[in-house]
């Protein structure tokens, strides 16, 4: 049987630049896999390649057997590929409840006509949409917040919006870009929590790009390292610690800040 | 403020129903006894617009004319409001348990009722209302596009000449015997019954017109866009005025006299229904993430191009149906009325009012149309103070009055005696 | 031949115009990002400005100065004085805004042009001036075709104050802050340049060269009406955004072109048709090239 996600010989440029040079991935369904490197060196890329944000400029990538290279954005998180951003990208003037709400669009049939006059069709679905918002809102503790603005949450709340929010889209696969930037070790820990419970609940395969040696080494079956575009490392985390390759492209770096 | 919290505290208790039996006694009061009351207190007539016009034009009428205003407004409406309000609780609290599409339109049908006992002592008074009514369905669709959306569409005038257009078209072909078609096509008296397909079509026409301003709109936002739907405007504006066999820059008219008041106000109650339904569904949501962050609504499943599609397409077909109405209010148009005057008094009215927001919308288009009609008198001055209260409001609240608000039914019909008690939830 | 020839000269004549006030526009959309609406309205009381001057200045100084002196002379003076009403504009209806969302400070820009027309018809009533002529017009045949030295004057006129401006930016230390506004709008002020210095300069040089281009104006087409600004500040401002955005170059070249295509299309359709194959080619340009001639690479997403 195919994997869940196979991406193969996957390279990218822009323009001239070659960005990402042959990576290749495979995610078995409830694996989780983490993707680190030094600033630049193009993992948010490799995840806008694999989410339809770019098209590759060659290779292959498949999601359960099916081609998902060159498909919109949107059809492929429909196809259950779901993401959250590095920098947050929520929507600053809607409320928690209708974020969650929105991320369900490719999964309601009632169309515009039904959304114009409210058919029954449209109100049975729009209901069920909220009880699921809700269900996913208490399972990431952010219950209490539905009504809020999004700008009045707390950071790390934030950040469970927006997992709750990619979980919304019903993904096989969930990408988590740097899930832990800029929280405190109590936000943290909290993380470190939440995707394991949305791992162990969901039964859903997690590929996360993440800084944070320590959280990678704690939740990852196994890592990838990528400088300059190229995986120059590929193994189980205690493998990829101890790789000199690795601490002197990225780790070594750090130990210098 | 306080001391204004605390002179209305006892009206708190006065749910919607009891302020309409308020309006409706004051609205009656002045159908049988107007006449009379203005004959004593000097006016010449029954102040078409709350006295506004004859404060401005006679300043020494100014004491008569607050006096009518308490005398026949003020004073019924909080009094009988106020002591018909255990009555009116009961009432709505009945209408409470009746589903909810029932209980909004016995609302709407009591609200007619005032309105168009107020509006029926004067033409004038017909004319202003049914012209407001008009500016709500054009600043709603419009907020759709520039609020909900995000956009800044300049095109509106275009679309709503569209809309006129085609529908006096269609009227005047088919149902009435004018200089331009010759003899109608159809029975005329088909005419007030077919007159919302006719609307209808209108607005499809814009709706299709507004495809040359939506497809763009997939590659670029913001300013461009701005500019690819003023030369839109441009366009239709221009393209009108040459097609001679519409009348040219002469326009177009006689067109048969089917907006009347009732069927203004359905199209205009239609539209903020439908428009309440699409913005607070999930496909409506789709429009504010556009707005707020397109990347992240694209990967959270949104289908982007076809989100922003409807948004176009759907503020241009009430945009389209407006100017259809407009088109059989006046019963005349001309390419003229849809140029930038038209825009600058729309976007006014968005922005106003609120962006993202029904009562927004309403309470900008009453208060831009109201406003200038009662400062009519004030002729030139007129355009100076109306461009200072909309840079004051600017500068105050960027958004407009009242903005990213829903419209809240439930909430406004529902009796008010037991607020306090239940207002935890 | 000779009717292209002579429709060249005209077409420069009159994109000079657009060009000079597309500039005002593109200049406050570089460094603020911002429509400014009143610009059109700027250019009217520019103009209206000017015509105030040139008539001062003729009554007191035509007997002593010759004419080219009192020129300039206008020019100098109205250009000082017009810049205050593109600064008054800034500070009323763009410094409090900053911050806003971009369309509501469109919106006070719009409402300050419609105070600006409205204020000029009440204080000058309904009567048209008629801008007095500072330059004695002289027609010249050229095999066939006719040139004024009024043409002349307004495209080299034109020509000098574009690039006296592109000079200005280029190389002195106020066009430097300009263009690095125009990158990065909140980078700037960390470098000790304050937003409050160079936006009313940015809105005063504007309105400058509108105020001049009213002038010119005046010399061409000397009936002033207080809505003057409408038409042809509308056009200017299609052709900034055409030129891409803050682009000096682009605006002017832009400007150009609609005077081009303004010109020419009466050649071939009936002139009624002229703003409908104006736009549409606007349309048709901007659908294929979204960002306008020399666009930068922005993010057009549009703040609310």
């Amino acid at each position: 049987m195919a994997p869940l996600l196979n991406v193969a010989h996957m390279t990218h440029f822009f323009g001239g630049l070659r960005a990402v040079s042959d990576f290749n991935l495979t995610i078995e369904p409830g694996e989780i896999k983490g993707l680190i490197g030094p600033n630049g060196a193009g993992k948010t890329t490799v995840f806008n390649l694999i989410t339809g944000v770019y098209t590759p400029t060659e290779g292959t990538v498949e999601l359960e057997g099916k081609n998902i290279k060159g498909l919109e954005t949107h059809v492929i998180a429909g196809m259950g590929l779901g993401r959250t951003f590095q920098n947050l990208a929520l929507w600053r003037h809607m409320n928690v409840l209708d974020h969650i709400r929105l991320a369900h669009y490719s999964q309601l049939t009632y169309g515009l006509f039904g959304a114009f006059f409210g058919t029954p069709k449209c109100r049975r679905e729009e209901e069920q949409v909220v009880d699921n918002s809700f269900k996913l809102l208490k399972l990431f503790d952010i219950e209490q917040f539905a009504m809020h603005n999004i700008g009045n949450l707390p950071y790390g709340a934030q950040r469970r919006v927006e997992m709750a929010r990619a979980m919304a889209t019903d993904p096989k696969v969930l990408f988590l870009d740097e899930p832990t930037a800029g929280m405190t070790p109590d936000e943290l820990i909290r993380m470190i929590a939440i995707i394991r419970q949305v791992h162990r609940d969901f039964g859903v395969a997690i590929f996360m790009i993440e800084h944070r040696m320590k959280f990678v080494m704690e939740l990852c079956e196994s890592i990838q390292t990528l400088v300059f575009g190229e995986v120059i490392a590929e193994g189980p985390p205690e493998e990829i610690q101890n790789n000199p390759e690795v601490i002197e492209a990225y780790l070594g770096k750090e130990d210098l800040h | 403020m306080e001391k204004l919290k605390k002179l209305f505290s006892p009206f708190s208790v006065v749910p919607l129903a009891g302020w309409l039996l308020g309006g409706f006694s004051a609205v009656l009061m002045e159908y049988y006894l107007g006449d009379l009351i203005s004959y004593y207190l000097y006016l010449p007539k029954i102040p078409v617009l709350f006295g506004t016009l004859i404060m401005l034009k006679k300043p020494l009428l100014i004491p008569s004319a607050l006096a009518y205003d308490l005398i026949v407004y003020i004073v019924p409406i909080f009094l009988v409001a106020r002591l018909t309000a255990p009555l009116t609780n009961g009432l709505a609290a009945l209408l409470e348990r009746m589903p909810l599409w029932l209980a909004t339109l016995i609302h709407l049908a009591a609200f007619y009722g005032v309105l168009s006992t107020w509006a029926g002592i004067s033409d004038y008074r017909v004319l202003v209302v049914k012209l407001t009514m008009i500016s709500v369905i054009l600043t709603l669709s419009l907020n759709v596009i520039n609020g909900y959306q995000g956009e800044f569409s300049c095109s509106h005038p275009g679309f709503m000449a569209l809309g006129a257009y085609a529908s006096s078209i269609l009227t005047l072909l088919l149902f009435a015997n004018d200089k331009m078609f010759g003899a109608p096509l159809l029975n005329p008296a088909l005419g007030p019954y077919l007159f919302p397909l006719v609307l209808v079509f209108g607005g499809a026409v814009a709706a299709l017109g507004s495809l040359i301003v939506a497809i763009p709109s997939f590659r670029t936002r913001g300013d461009y866009l701005a500019i690819i739907s003023l030369a839109f405007l441009f366009i239709v504006k221009s393209a009108i005025e040459n097609l001679e066999i519409f009348g040219g820059p002469r326009g177009m008219s006689s067109q048969p006299n089917y907006a009347t008041l009732p069927v203004v106000f359905s199209w205009m109650a239609l539209c903020i229904w439908v428009v309440h339904n699409f913005t607070t569904s999930v496909l409506g949501k789709a429009l504010n993430a556009v707005r707020d962050n397109e990347p992240a609504a694209n990967s959270m499943t949104v289908n982007t191009r076809k989100t922003k599609m409807t948004a176009f397409m759907f503020g241009a077909f009430w945009a389209g149906v407006a100017g259809g109405l407009f088109a059989h209010v006046l019963r005349y148009v001309n390419p003229g009325t849809f140029g930038l005057n038209k825009l600058a008094e729309i976007l006014a009215m968005v922005y106003f009012g609120g962006l993202n927001s029904i009562y927004g919308s309403i309470v900008g288009a009453l208060s831009i149309s109201v406003l200038s009609e009662a400062l009519r008198p004030l002729e030139l001055f007129k355009w100076i103070i109306i461009p200072l209260i909309l840079i004051l409001v600017m500068i105050y609240r960027p958004h407009g009055l009242i903005s990213f608000t829903e419209l809240n039914v439930k909430g406004l019909i529902r009796p008010r005696n037991k607020a306090r008690q239940e207002g935890g939830e | 031949m000779d009717i292209i020839l002579q429709n060249i000269i005209n077409a420069l004549q009159w994109g000079s115009f657009y060009a000079v006030v597309s500039i005002g526009y593109s200049m406050v959309y570089g460094v603020l990002m911002l429509f400014n609406f009143a610009h059109g309205d700027i250019f009217m009381v520019g103009t209206y400005i000017g015509f105030g001057i040139a008539t001062l200045m003729l009554a007191l100084f035509s007997a002593i100065m010759p004419g080219w002196m009192i020129f300039i002379l206008v020019i100098l003076v109205t250009m000082f004085l017009a810049s205050f009403v593109g600064v008054f504009v800034e500070v009323v209806g763009y410094r409090p805004l900053r911050g806003a969302p971009r369309a509501s400070a469109a919106i006070t820009g719009l409402m300050i042009g419609i105070i600006f027309e409205t204020g000029n018809l009440i204080i000058l009533g309904a009567q048209r001036f008629s801008f007095p002529a500072l330059i004695k017009s002289q027609s010249y045949n050229l095999g066939g075709i006719y040139v004024t030295n009024v043409k002349v004057l307004i495209i080299a006129a034109s020509l000098i104050m574009m690039l006296s401006l592109h000079l200005f930016i280029k190389k002195t230390k106020w066009g430097m802050a300009m263009r690095a506004m125009s990158y990065d709008f909140l980078a700037v002020p960390l470098m000790g340049v304050s937003i409050n210095v160079i936006a009313p300069l940015t809105f005063a040089i504007g309105a400058g060269l509108a105020s001049v281009a009213g002038i010119l104006y005046g010399q061409a087409y000397p009936v002033l009406d207080p809505y003057m600004g409408i038409q042809l500040g509308w056009k200017a401002f299609v052709a900034a955004i055409l030129g891409g955005r803050g682009s000096i170059m682009g605006a002017a070249l832009a400007g150009y072109l609609l005077g081009f295509i303004e010109m020419f299309v009466p050649l071939v359709f009936p002139s009624t048709f002229r703003d409908l194959i104006a736009y549409s080619i606007i349309l048709v340009i901007l659908t294929f090239r979204p960002r306008g001639f020399f666009g930068m690479e922005h993010s057009t997403q549009l703040r609310l």
